[in-house]
């Protein structure tokens, strides 16, 4: 009976992991397809059937499409040949062209090629022809790996990639949900990614002075984007607080002057950073392989729920939200809570701006474009109320990988583009209403 | 609250049964396409060609959207990526910010392909591009307006989009051959004004609105492409302009074409999207076969005027 009721109040609080849950089985099922394997097993496997199909020391060659951990394939299927008994004369890893000349080229008996699923697609429409014309290759036959069953959704390197894209939305949505607990919005982050992104690549550009910029550069040019964003969302925060506007209409404005802001300063180019380092940060992964936007990402989600429930100025926030006149009352210094949400908002855009910026090493004043509404759009179908009082960080996380799981599924099998807006509309609405539905069930549940 | 749970229980169920009933495809890979937007049926048609002709070949498509937005661009290459497609047909959204996604394509080992814009970032490998002569296609702007003019010359308007190369090059083509006709002909032909059309209709009928007020005694208007040019004609209709002031526009899209028979457009030197689409396939094709390619062809634009439109089976 008691496990029951903590299943109950976990899904009423987190009903929209079910949906993402549901949402990752689904595109699984969807994205089912047929995956070529180049592990050191599906070499020996590969071997020990060429084997069997061929006298022993038959000249067997390796083919296979060039790219990332293919050479380490090309030498564990030729070790395995080799071990088999069997004779590797030529090892090739490139583009057709490069299989091509080497193919023509060879004199004695080829009995056999192993190659990956592109390069044997190449041979089963090549060498036909190939085989007409030079004798060596006239009894070639063609071996790939055994294919086997995996959604393409479900890879490693697919899911890393998930998370990554959302890692910009889903950092800025930290700052977005406890805007939105306070019961207000903030409009201006998607113009603060450009803004950022330009600031950072105009002050490492003007610090390295024409020249190459240092590591030094880059991380001030950096911290200059960042912290002009937060001054940013500091002067956002005191507008809404000092003179009482409605906080749509003060980040309405921020939003049109950082983008203006954002096309003066650079000029209306993207100013590209002439220094590859500056990738680290969008593009590189240094931690157990995980991209390091993606552990940034994992470790201000930490910090932020530490801070949402553990801390007063949580408690503080979420008081703020829910009656700020009783919070007033209680002792909540309410306009420096407010002044606080809108100031690490705009840091966090700020941040998301670098990471932007970093990720294409670029500043550019169009990026950021109606980044916004999909933030907010996490936000809320993390479970996050527009009305204020209540919402939970994580729940923000799994509203942005809902998104981002249905972006990535629906481009993995090639949803057209104006069904995806559909699609998107459908799942927010459908998300919002579980979300609520959970809440009812609770509540008289309880 | 039983209910989903029964349901979440079932889905590894739901797994097996889908892993068993797909059947295996002999397709010989997937070729990935993303254009700048698919808002502008240009792209649209260039992606249309592009199924007809992969599919001919054996291949299967992948269209997305990337919607103008680099970020979303570069998402997808990732996407592609982990899908292992065959190879990307690249529309960039940004010929220099596209860079950073097009080396991780290279890196994985896929070919990357341009079509009508180029991919102007430094250190990646594009195999080859297909797009049109935009400079030969200005001048053919140029000569049409010097038609259009006739005899006296008068004042142009140019409705440009500075952000994209390809439009730059037209400008300059027909300013070539504006400055070639002004230096032997007494009816010159001044350009006035040079302002942002952004392409699209919106922007294209602000800009001219503001130009009519400033230059009352404007004879023309060269846009760079139909939507501007379409936003243009609302402009010099209200103002009931439309029997003084000439348009040419650019590229030839459907209902640009439509413009040019009702007598809205003067003429468009026309892309030949259909081609493209065609072309950058059997590219492809060629390239899988492990022949040598060429790096670059470019496709000429042809001039579309009222003569051509009223042959048109495609129009009313």
């Amino acid at each position: 009976m008691k496990s029951k009721l903590d299943a109950r109040k976990l899904l009423s609080e987190y009903g929209n992991v079910l949906v993402l849950l549901l949402l990752c089985a689904f595109i699984s099922i969807v994205t089912l397809e047929e995956q070529s394997p180049r592990s050191t097993a599906a070499a020996n496997r590969l071997a020990e059937k060429i084997a069997q199909a061929s006298p022993k020391g038959a000249n067997v060659i390796v083919l296979v499409r060039s790219g990332k951990g293919q050479q380490e394939f090309a030498d564990k299927l030729k070790d395995a040949l080799t071990n088999a008994g069997l004779h590797v004369p030529d090892s090739i890893v490139g583009t057709p062209r490069d299989a091509r000349i080497a193919l023509e080229k060879q004199t004695a008996t080829i009995a056999a090629i192993a190659a990956d699923n592109h390069m044997a697609t190449f041979c089963a429409d090549q060498l036909p022809n190939l085989g007409k014309a030079i004798t060596a290759l006239n009894k070639t036959t063609v071996h790939q790996p055994r294919k086997h069953k995996w959604p393409n959704f479900l890879k490693k390197e697919n899911l890393l990639n998930v998370l990554k894209q959302i890692s910009i939305v889903a950092i800025i949505a930290i700052g977005m949900t406890m805007v939105i607990i306070t019961a207000g919005i903030d409009l201006s982050v998607g113009s603060l990614i450009a803004f950022s992104g330009v600031i950072t690549a105009v002050s490492i550009q003007h610090l390295a002075g024409g020249g190459d910029p240092t590591t030094g550069h880059l991380l001030l040019g950096s911290a200059a984007g960042i912290l002009v964003c937060a001054i940013i969302g500091m002067g956002t925060g005191s507008l809404v607080t000092l003179f009482n506007i409605p906080a749509f209409i003060v980040t309405l404005g921020v939003m049109f002057i950082a983008k203006g802001l954002a096309f003066i300063f650079s000029e209306s180019a993207p100013i590209p950073v002439s220094n590859e380092g500056f990738a680290w940060l969008g593009r590189g992964s240094d931690l157990m392989g995980l991209p390091n936007s993606v552990v940034l990402m994992l470790l201000l989600y930490v910090i932020a729920h530490v801070i949402m429930a553990h801390t007063s100025i949580g408690r503080y926030i979420y008081a703020v939200g829910g009656n700020p006149e009783a919070a007033r009352l209680s002792g909540v210094p309410v306009k420096w809570v407010l002044v606080f949400v809108y100031t690490l908002c705009g840091l966090l855009a700020g941040l998301g701006g670098v990471m932007e910026a970093s990720l294409h090493i670029t500043g550019d004043p169009k990026s950021g474009t109606l980044v916004e509404l999909q933030v907010i759009a996490a936000v809320v179908v993390g479970g996050t109320s527009l009305a204020g009082g209540q919402g939970k960080i994580f729940g923000t996380l799994v509203g942005a990988l809902i998104i981002g799981v249905i972006r990535n599924g629906m481009n993995l099998t090639g949803v057209e583009a104006h069904m995806q807006s559909v699609v998107y509309g459908v799942v927010i609405l459908i998300a919002v209403m579980v979300d609520q539905l959970k809440n009812r069930s609770a509540k008289t549940g309880a | 609250m039983k209910k989903f749970l029964t349901l979440l229980s079932a889905l590894p169920a739901i797994l097996l049964f889908a892993w068993l009933g797909c059947g295996g495809d002999k397709s010989k890979g997937v070729i990935a396409y993303t254009p700048q937007t698919l808002s502008n049926p240009f792209f649209g048609v260039i992606g249309d060609h592009i199924r007809a002709e992969a599919e001919q070949n054996g291949y299967e498509v992948l269209i997305v959207d990337p919607d103008y937005d680099v970020k979303k661009q570069s998402d997808q290459f990732d996407d592609f990526i982990a899908k292992n497609v065959t190879a990307i047909v690249l529309v960039p959204c940004d010929r220099l910010s596209v860079g950073p996604a097009v080396q991780a394509a290279n890196k994985a080992g896929i070919p990357v392909f341009t079509v009508d814009a180029k991919c102007a970032a430094e250190g990646v490998k594009i195999e080859g591009h297909v797009g049109t002569d935009n400079f030969q296609g200005g001048e053919l702007a140029g000569k049409a307006m010097i038609d259009a003019l006739g005899e006296k010359g008068g004042k142009v308007l140019i409705l440009d989009l500075k952000r994209a190369h390809s439009c730059v090059l037209r400008v300059e083509g027909f300013k070539k051959v504006i400055n070639a006709h002004n230096k032997e002909s007494t009816g010159k032909i001044e350009v006035v004004a040079e302002l942002d059309g952004n392409g699209d209709r919106t922007k294209g009928y602000q800009s001219t609105a503001d130009a009519l007020q400033a230059h009352s005694d404007l004879d023309a208007i060269f846009a760079i492409n139909d939507p501007s040019a379409l936003g243009a004609y609302t402009a010099v209709k209200e103002a009931k302009r439309q029997d003084k002031i000439k348009i040419i526009g650019f590229d030839g899209q459907l209902d640009g074409k439509q413009a040019i028979k009702e007598g809205k457009i003067y003429g468009d030197p026309i892309q030949h999207p259909d081609k493209m689409g065609k072309l950058i396939v059997q590219l492809i094709v060629k390239y899988q076969a492990g022949e040598e390619i060429q790096p670059e062809t470019l496709i000429p634009a042809t001039l579309y005027t009222k003569a051509e439109a009223d042959q048109d089976p495609d129009l009313k």
